[in-house]
């Protein structure tokens, strides 16, 4: 059975309104986790405000957060999967027509970099980003929508045969440029090699990991893990007005490349928007988060 | 259950805390008197009335008014400007409503507020990430709080929303707009700025930028830990 143009539209503007009134299970779990190691009291009423925004949205259906942001899509097309329609433009779509039926009305956010004029439709709009999975035969979307608050501080400087220590203390440098303005604590992705745009992608990827997941590589373990204690060592914490818990997690992934490495450094501000499911062959749809 | 019942119960171990005890409560607009009794750290809550934009073109708007000495569409002269966002909408009533609300990056306007502030005398500022040091300054000068709300606080801060007074500069997309809003418990707000030129920001950076070789020295140990 194809996986229809109708069925990519109507699940890419699910993902999108889930995603805006549902803070993830795991991302949840960190925060929950940072509530009972956090040794500030200003810092602990902050948590648990968070959390209670969050269980409210949950409970009441409403937005988290009033910025709705851009939206963003990661498609993965299984190479077995076969498709009956133009995807795409279903993504796009989706888009519309959830600006029109969604309650409460989203504001505007789309914005022209040009002029920055506002509105729900711009150049490119949806941003997605496409892979291929070998053999399988259904198409996985994730929505992950992305707002200036945590995403303005995102950066990248390119070096040549760094060494780790060189890498490590560049991301202490975006971490300190954030300071305490993008929404904390945050989840940090880090792409390290390949190429300007690889380099770029991986970071944002990493930032779909689970909270509390470890990474499969010993070596970029041990270096998430002492790079979460050294970001929390800043004592921005909790909205960056002090506290012990700055980041949830720092995810780190590379590329090998050629000796010029890019390193690049992004954030999710700590609603950290996702949600992801699949859709199969025999029409199901499978949600993940 | 009423707005400020709600965020306690979403904070119910912080009625015995020492940061609950020191939250106060403030009546809107302040005094500048008010605004110097608070000091960076403490915690309030907001009763009364406020007065909202998150756009660039509403800052630029009420400078232009400052620059022609004329009086914007909704007063602020003695009140708040806060950076929060908001969704508001005629309703069929020819009432008007708030939808949902949520702070957005102060920063952004740092170029922007000191005259603001000191023209229109404003008491209170606030949304999140705090302003830099010219700000500060102003907000000595004139005595006037940085208030940080909850970034993602959308459910709570929107409950605290009694009364839509006032919505103008209906031409800008709506979180652009200037809104005149009545409130009850709005918070509990972290006073992020002082009107003594204290900054939980700029302490911050500053503590963090001192403790940086430290860190960066520990992570160097945790390298060879690692053997990395």
């Amino acid at each position: 059975m194809p996986i229809t143009y109708a069925a990519v539209k109507a699940l890419s503007a699910q993902l999108y309104d889930w995603s805006l009134r549902k803070v993830p299970d795991d991302t949840k779990a960190g925060l929950e986790a940072a509530l009972a190691r956090e040794t500030q009291e200003g810092a602990r009423q902050i948590l648990r405000m968070m959390l209670g925004s969050a269980r409210r949205a949950e409970q009441d259906e409403r937005f988290v957060c009033s910025d709705a942001g851009v939206p963003v899509y990661h498609v993965t097309i299984g190479t077995a999967a076969q498709l009956d329609g133009d995807i795409k433009q279903a993504i796009g779509d989706g888009f519309d027509e959830l600006v029109e039926r969604i309650s409460p009305p989203l504001l505007k956010h789309v914005t022209n970099p040009l002029t920055n004029e506002r509105g729900y439709k711009g150049k490119d709009m949806p941003l997605i980003t496409w892979d291929v999975a070998g053999g399988a035969d259904w198409v996985e979307i994730l929505c992950q929508p992305k707002a200036l608050g945590s995403g303005r501080w995102a950066a990248l400087e390119t070096f040549s045969f760094p060494t780790l220590a060189q890498i490590e203390e560049y991301v202490m440098k975006v971490v300190m440029q954030a300071g305490s303005q993008h929404c904390p604590p945050v989840i940090i992705g880090v792409g390290i090699g390949g190429s300007l745009d690889v380099a770029a992608k991986i970071a944002s990827n990493a930032t779909m990991r689970p909270v509390g997941s470890t990474n499969p590589e010993p070596v970029l373990a041990a270096m998430e893990e002492r790079l979460l204690r050294a970001v929390n060592a800043t004592g921005f914490g909790p909205m960056g007005t002090g506290g012990d818990t700055t980041a949830l997690a720092v995810h780190v992934d590379y590329a090998a490349g050629h000796g010029y490495t890019p390193v690049a450094v992004c954030f999710n501000c700590w609603i950290n928007r996702r949600t992801r499911a699949r859709l199969h062959a025999d029409g199901s749809v499978e949600r993940f988060e | 259950m009423s707005a400020s019942d709600d965020r306690r119960a979403e904070a119910p171990e912080a009625t015995s805390t020492e940061g609950l005890n020191r939250m106060r409560s403030m009546r809107f607009p302040m005094s500048p008197a008010d605004a110097r009794s608070l000091r960076a750290g403490d915690v309030i809550l907001v009763e009364g009335e406020i007065v909202i934009t998150a756009g660039l073109p509403t800052h630029l708007r009420l400078l232009d008014c400052a620059e022609r000495n004329a009086a914007p569409p909704i007063a602020i002269a003695g009140g708040s400007l806060l950076h929060l966002g908001s969704y508001s909408r005629d309703t069929a009533d020819g009432g008007l409503e708030v939808l949902y609300m949520n702070p957005t990056t102060s920063t952004r306007f740092n170029a922007l507020m000191p005259r603001l502030i000191r023209h229109y005398g404003l008491t209170a500022v606030g949304g999140k990430g705090g302003l830099d040091a010219g700000c500060v300054a102003a907000m000595q000068e004139v005595g006037c709080v940085y208030l940080s709300f909850l970034g993602g606080g959308a459910p709570l801060h929107t409950a605290a929303i009694r009364a839509v007074k006032e919505v103008a500069w209906n031409d800008l997309v709506a979180h652009y707009r200037l809104v005149r809003l009545g409130v009850e418990g709005l918070g509990p707000l972290t006073v992020g700025i002082d009107a003594h030129g204290n900054s939980l920001f700029q302490s911050l950076q500053a503590g963090a930028a001192a403790r940086m070789p430290e860190i960066l020295a520990r992570l160097a140990q945790d390298r060879e830990g690692a053997g990395a």
